[in-house]
């Protein structure tokens, strides 16, 4: 296998891009219920739990670029099978698989549920991750330049639910944040832990980079993108600690969409509704480019053709999706899942990067 | 030795051309004898100007004085246009068109006059896509006209015009029209590419020709736009499209395209730019408006009771508390009502039209809901959203908008807002995978392009907007200095 990549111009797109792939899929399925889990971990201080997460999630975001800056037009299954060999850098690549597998199949089941819980609850399981699943199928077979532009029209499509977030603000109580400062550390590290699986999403960085036209420019937009998604996180959390009173909040599941339920317009009674319905369109975004980098890698490890394992992969997920019944095991799966994102994405490239400077200075030696 | 080709003798060329027109009795044969020469002459009467026959060429023809030879009658003979020929086919196809053809029996080549004789109509206003103020003029079927007009709007010695001719059985003349310095090579030689590579049988219009070259015909949405404005059609080339112009076709066709382009009229470009853009987005927004309301309606009255406020929820139910059918039902029954009155109204002569209008709208509406047919309020929004879409300046696009209601309606009607989003996502993906020319068809959002926002979704001063769209990739693309555009010299008041 080649480490580099050859990519046609044609399928490549600016760095500016990666300001909205990285940002629309680390925002997804775990900014609904984001609030509660922090908050569990670290009280009233959740807010430092978040900006500890967000300045890691710069390292990483720097690391990761440092990593990929050693090579050419490398993605990262190219870079495990040249440092760690081809065997394990194959059986790395199948543990990214399985990841995307699995981060698919909890943001599909986690959204289908929210579904149900709020505005639909006869809407059968089949139907909505057949609507998911399809939808996934059809702008994937667009190519990669869909893929983006599905990235950057969904982002377009629903940021502006952002402002409606101010009517909740003004009943707000600042009390429940106070004592301030009164967390452990542990407890504060628990909490930015926590945080992980909302911001998933980073590693898309090592799968579309070769892609990018423009690499020399890569960082501003990944970091702006990384902060903008840390600032969006304080926001809800910051709101749902100000607005539910601490025991509500402990009980209330999906903490940001529940804020919803007090917007309402002179034309629409309950926005909640309408916000759940238009979370599909942020969803999207998150299956689209999971994906893709999933089907991309299968590709780079075993050559599959690009069709024939998109429509395997997502007869499998829809199977899945089907199989798994219970909220017990939807949060069984969101946990691992969890866990194996902040392993993979969040401690891993800082594995790496130390090997890969070592096996490049290796081999330099070896070769004068 | 082959039989249809010159020379031949009186009577066999005689013979041969007349089983080439099937015994038609239009073609007519004459045959002169001038200082012992036989002459013979055939033509199409109602193909050619008669009294220009009779004064240019059989006048002087008859009055020679020494016997004619095929060089002489080419150069002798004072009417410009002039061929020779040497085939039987040839020689019919050219009296099809409007030529007479001049033979001496025995000489190896026949020399054809072009004496053509059209029915045209005049210059009309235009019908489809008229304006309030501007240009007025449309297309006419003629391509020679039409040609004229371009000709006329854009008189620079840079703008091209190729010929193609396309259709294995009738042959339709089809001319491609750039700017040789703006338009981009690629584009042109993709859009050549396209027509030249048709194998059909007649291309019967411009927009059967635009369906067959589109990049995608799955697609609801249309790829090129089909207009019957000739300052629109000059206006696009200038900016660094292609046209392509059908003869017999009263419309041409301009490519590459984007969604945006189709919601744009050039009467924004005549009105003030604030004007200008105000319509525009007041279009955009009359889209977004027929697409979702009745959809909305449908999912809110089925499923969702909770997101219509009181006040309007206690109306809404009265006006309901009638009708016996499910929302969508009501809708679609609705909807096809206002689709039954657009198609009768369009295919009724005007007169009539202006009656049905009346009947079927205000007459068939009221008693609809006098009987518990249908809602008021279902009414208003149907009619707002057809009058949304009307407000397309393509008729295509319209039209296209008011088709993808129908399943949206349905959808909204099984599964409410889920349907609704999931219809809206899909056409967002489908609008994604568009291309127009193999140019992205969502531009300038995506791939976003801010130059391009300037004279797409909105309109800003000339001034300011001095930019050619960059989707087209133009080979120049400033129209103009920004800032020598915007100075103001007054005179000085010394």
């Amino acid at each position: 296998m080649n480490t580099n990549l050859i990519i046609k111009p044609d399928k490549t797109v600016e760095a500016f891009y990666l300001f909205f792939i990285v940002h629309t899929l680390q925002i997804g399925a775990g900014l609904m219920g984001v609030p509660r889990v922090i908050f569990i971990e670290s009280g009233t201080d959740s807010w430092i739990a978040i900006l500890l997460a967000g300045i890691y999630l710069h390292f990483v975001a720097w690391i990761m670029i440092l990593i990929l800056r050693k090579y050419d037009n490398a993605d990262i299954i190219g870079i495990q099978c040249d440092v760690f060999g081809r065997w394990l850098g194959k059986t790395m690549g199948i543990v990214y698989v399985i990841y995307f597998f699995f981060i698919l199949l909890s943001v599909i089941k986690n959204y289908i549920e929210v579904v149900q819980v709020f505005i639909f609850p006869e809407i059968p399981v089949w139907l909505m991750s057949g609507f998911l699943l399809s939808l996934m199928i059809y702008a994937l077979l667009g190519g990669f330049r869909v893929v983006v532009g599905t990235s950057f029209i969904f982002f377009l499509l629903t940021i502006w639910i952002v402002i409606t977030i101010s009517k909740p603000i003004t009943y707000m109580d600042w009390d429940h944040f106070t004592p301030i400062f009164q967390t452990g550390t542990l407890d504060q590290l628990k909490g930015a832990y926590k945080t992980a699986y909302s911001v998933l999403g980073l590693e898309i960085l090592f799968f579309v980079y070769p892609y990018i036209k423009n690499k020399q420019k890569v960082a501003l937009p990944v970091h702006a993108g990384l902060a903008f998604t840390t600032f969006l996180i304080l926001l809800v959390t910051v709101v749902s600690i100000g607005y539910f009173s601490p025991e509500q909040l402990k009980q209330t599941v999906w903490a940001t969409l529940s804020l919803f339920k007090i917007i309402s317009y002179p034309i629409v009674e309950r926005f909640d509704f309408i916000a759940i319905a238009l979370w599909m369109m942020v969803i999207i975004p998150n299956i689209v480019l999971f994906g893709w980098a999933l089907i991309q890698s299968l590709k780079r490890l075993f050559q599959l053709p690009e069709k024939s394992s998109l429509y395997v992969v997502a007869i499998l997920l829809f199977l899945a999706s089907i199989l798994i019944e219970y909220r017990v095991h939807i949060n069984q799966l969101t946990d691992w899942t969890s866990s194996l994102g902040f392993w993979l994405v969040f401690v891993y490239p800082v594995i790496l990067y130390p090997i890969v400077l070592i096996r490049k200075r290796f081999r330099k030696e070896n070769t004068p | 030795m082959d039989q249809s080709t010159l020379p031949l003798q009186i009577d066999s060329y005689l013979d041969r051309l007349k089983q080439r027109f099937n015994e038609s009795p239009d073609l007519i044969q004459k045959v002169f004898h001038i200082k012992g020469q036989e002459v013979v002459i055939h033509f199409i009467s109602y193909q050619i100007k008669k009294d220009r026959l009779e004064r240019e060429l059989l006048e002087p023809l008859t009055k020679s004085e020494k016997p004619w030879s095929v060089h002489d009658l080419q150069n002798k003979i004072p009417l410009a246009s002039s061929q020779t020929v040497s085939s039987i086919e040839k020689i019919a196809e050219l009296i099809i068109h409007g030529n007479v053809v001049v033979y001496f029996p025995g000489e190896k080549e026949a020399v054809a006059f072009l004496l053509p004789q059209q029915q045209v109509r005049a210059l009309e206003r235009a019908e489809t896509e008229s304006l309030v103020f501007g240009p007025q003029i449309a297309f006419t079927e003629s391509l020679v006209t039409n040609l004229n007009i371009i000709r006329w709007r854009l008189d620079v010695d840079d703008l091209v015009v190729e010929k193609l001719i396309v259709g294995e059985r009738i042959k339709s003349e089809i001319r491609i029209v750039y700017l040789k310095s703006i338009a981009n090579d690629e584009n042109v030689d993709t859009m050549r590419q396209r027509i030249k590579d048709l194998k059909v049988a007649e291309v019967e219009d411009t927009s059967v020709l635009g369906q067959l070259i589109e990049d995608s015909s799955s697609s609801i949405f249309p790829q090129l736009i089909n207009t019957e404005l000739p300052d629109r059609f000059c206006n696009s080339i200038s900016k660094g499209r292609v046209g392509v112009l059908v003869d017999k076709s009263p419309t041409a066709l301009i490519g590459p395209m984007t969604l945006f382009s189709f919601f744009e009229s050039t009467e924004d470009l005549y009105m003030r730019w604030n004007m200008g853009t105000f319509i525009r987005l007041l279009r955009f927004i009359a889209m977004a408006f027929s697409i979702i309301l009745t959809p909305m309606y449908v999912a809110a009255l089925t499923y969702h009771y909770e997101i219509i406020p009181t006040s309007l929820l206690v109306s809404l139910g009265q006006s309901r508390a009638m009708v016996p059918f499910p929302p969508v039902l009501e809708a679609l029954l609705l909807e096809m009502l206002i689709e039954l009155l657009r198609e009768a109204g369009a295919r009724l002569p005007t007169k009539v039209g202006q009656t049905m209008g009346i009947v079927g709208g205000i007459v068939l509406g009221q008693a609809a809901v006098k009987a518990g047919f249908t809602s008021n309020i279902l009414i208003i929004i149907i009619a707002l959203s057809a009058l949304a879409s009307f407000t397309a300046p393509s008729y295509l696009m319209g039209t296209a908008i008011r088709i993808i209601r129908f399943p949206m309606i349905i959808l909204a009607g099984a599964w409410g807002l889920i349907g609704i989003m999931f219809a809206l996502s899909f056409i967002v993906i489908h609008l994604l995978k568009q291309k127009s020319l193999g140019r992205p068809y969502l531009a300038p959002i995506y791939p976003f392009q801010w130059k391009d926002i300037n004279d797409s979704l909105i309109r800003l001063p000339f001034q300011k907007n001095n930019a050619r769209p960059l989707n087209v990739m133009p080979k120049d693309t400033e129209r103009h200095d920004p800032n020598k555009a915007a100075e103001k010299k007054d005179v000085d008041p010394s």
